[in-house]
């Protein structure tokens, strides 16, 4: 009785607010803020500045662009990387702002935005290894490490052979200290942060890919919400705000 | 980047910031875990058949479910029911104290059902003889002595929480552990230090409370000749 309540109570709860829910472009509207999920360990798309004790980077400006545009505040969730497009698909964000790449899968699921940028995924290895790789399945074999629900670690999972020395780690931090020691042969990442780690451990690029498009998302179901966020990102490439923003984070 | 500071202004940044969220997680969540889990242990000795029922349910229900994946069930997917708090900051802060009383009163209720039912059932029967209702004899007789006894083991249960108030870093809660993590990933060089600094900090807060409360009670009631074990 207890367990079949419970599961009446949860589901009720969970499919409520889509029942009664409008448009999601009203409902920022009303409540006056947009709610941005990200991930802050990916410097320098979005990092917690300790000075300052706020979060910062180029997802974070972009993301405040664009709510200046719908003049509305925004209020910020960090949490794990992995659980960022089941939070959105909830409601409990209403987009995600953290460099994330536009893939099939998530495309399935969430909307994505107009992308406004693209970097590259690159294999990284300690200074003084000696490994020379021509393609990412030359890998196999290796320890390699790469943050969960990233699209470099579907792009691992789909190689054969790969899933028995891959490991996934939800924190980058953790998998530069595990390269260092030895742990790892190797780690596929983003280009842009190995910039802060290269200062710290001594590491090496062997290996690029370019990487999709990154691209903010929403949920499916407010064309005003995807048209509005879109002419935000649109008109900052065309007055040269977003090119103030790549060059201010990425030199 | 930022100029590297000390490990000591490091460690004074993760306190001043960190400290006193994890500190009110625990706390208020002790706080409402305590009120809900001694109604839990009342409802299973004395409540009637039902009640014994939906209470045992309880336990089993959030003794059964990990904490982190209560956190993403009330932090991640279902924080819309917590927005009336005003901000999503604080919506996060109600949603994590949420996940770790719940679980807190599931241990507690079965801390204090174990302490009521080591109280003499003599108590109750003579309570009951010079006239008490069942209600009045479970407050002033059977509850302050059951309360007594379950001082060594809900210290055991406040280390538990105030340790596992760092798992609500993953839902973005600014405690202690995302204070580090922050620290770490801005200056990755420091990052053993920083790690054992914050367990320093978490050993500080929860040494002296299972040493003094804990220890010095046990030796009390057996002073009193309650518990066993070595004399």
């Amino acid at each position: 009785m207890l367990i079949v309540g419970i599961i009446i109570g949860f589901g009720i709860g969970y499919f409520t607010p889509s029942l009664v829910a409008s448009d999601d472009y009203d409902v920022i509207k009303a409540r006056g803020s947009i709610i941005v999920g990200t991930n802050t360990n990916w410097p320098p798309f979005e990092i917690f500045n300790t000075t300052s004790n706020q979060i910062e980077g180029f997802d974070i400006d972009l993301a405040e662009l664009v709510a200046d545009y719908l003049n509305v505040t925004t209020q910020w969730i960090d949490m794990d990387f992995d659980n960022l497009i089941g939070a959105c698909q909830a409601g409990t964000i209403d987009m995600i702002a953290s460099a994330t790449f536009i893939t099939a899968a998530r495309c399935a699921v969430l909307q994505p935005l107009t992308w406004y940028i693209r970097t590259n995924e690159v294999v990284v290895t300690k200074a003084n290894s000696t490994l020379v790789i021509d393609e990412l399945a030359d890998l196999v074999g290796l320890d390699v490490g790469v943050q969960t629900g990233t699209v470099e670690d579907e792009e691992l999972s789909d190689i054969t052979n790969m899933e028995a020395t891959l490991t996934r780690y939800p924190v980058v931090e953790t998998m530069f200290q595990a390269l260092d020691t030895g742990t790892l042969d190797a780690i596929y990442v983003d280009e842009p942060i190995v910039g802060l780690y290269s200062t710290v451990y001594s590491v090496k690029i062997i290996f690029t890919v370019t990487a999709p498009p990154t691209a903010f998302y929403i949920r499916y179901g407010s064309d005003r919400l995807s048209a509005a966020i879109n002419s935000a990102i649109a008109e900052g490439f065309a007055d040269g705000t977003v090119d103030a923003l790549i060059a201010k984070w990425f030199g | 980047m930022q100029e590297v500071e000390g490990l000591l202004d490091i460690l004074y940044l993760i306190t001043i910031r960190g400290l006193s969220t994890t500190l009110a997680l625990t706390l208020i969540s002790l706080a409402f875990g305590f009120v809900v889990g001694t109604a839990l242990a009342l409802m299973r000795v004395y409540g009637p058949f039902e009640l014994q029922l939906i209470a045992k349910g309880y336990e089993k229900i959030f003794r059964g479910i990990p904490l982190l994946v209560l956190l993403f069930i009330f932090g991640a997917a279902l924080l819309g029911w917590f927005m009336w708090a005003g901000s999503v900051i604080a919506a996060l802060f109600v949603a994590a104290v949420f996940a770790l009383a719940l679980r807190s009163a599931a241990y507690q209720s079965e801390l204090f059902r174990g302490s009521i039912l080591s109280v003499d059932v003599g108590q109750m029967m003579a309570a009951r003889s010079i006239g008490m209702t069942e209600m009045q004899a479970t407050r002033h007789i059977i509850l302050p002595q059951a309360f007594r006894l379950s001082l060594p083991g809900w210290t055991n249960e406040y280390a538990v929480v105030i340790k596992d108030s760092s798992l609500a870093s993953a839902i973005g809660v600014t405690e202690m552990l995302y204070q580090a993590q922050a620290f770490t990933n801005t200056y990755p060089a420091l990052f053993l230090g920083i790690i054992l600094v914050i367990s320093i900090i978490y050993f500080i807060f929860t040494y002296p409370i299972t040493k003094y409360v804990g220890e010095s009670m046990t030796a009390k009631l057996r002073q009193l000749g309650l518990g066993g074990g070595k004399q």
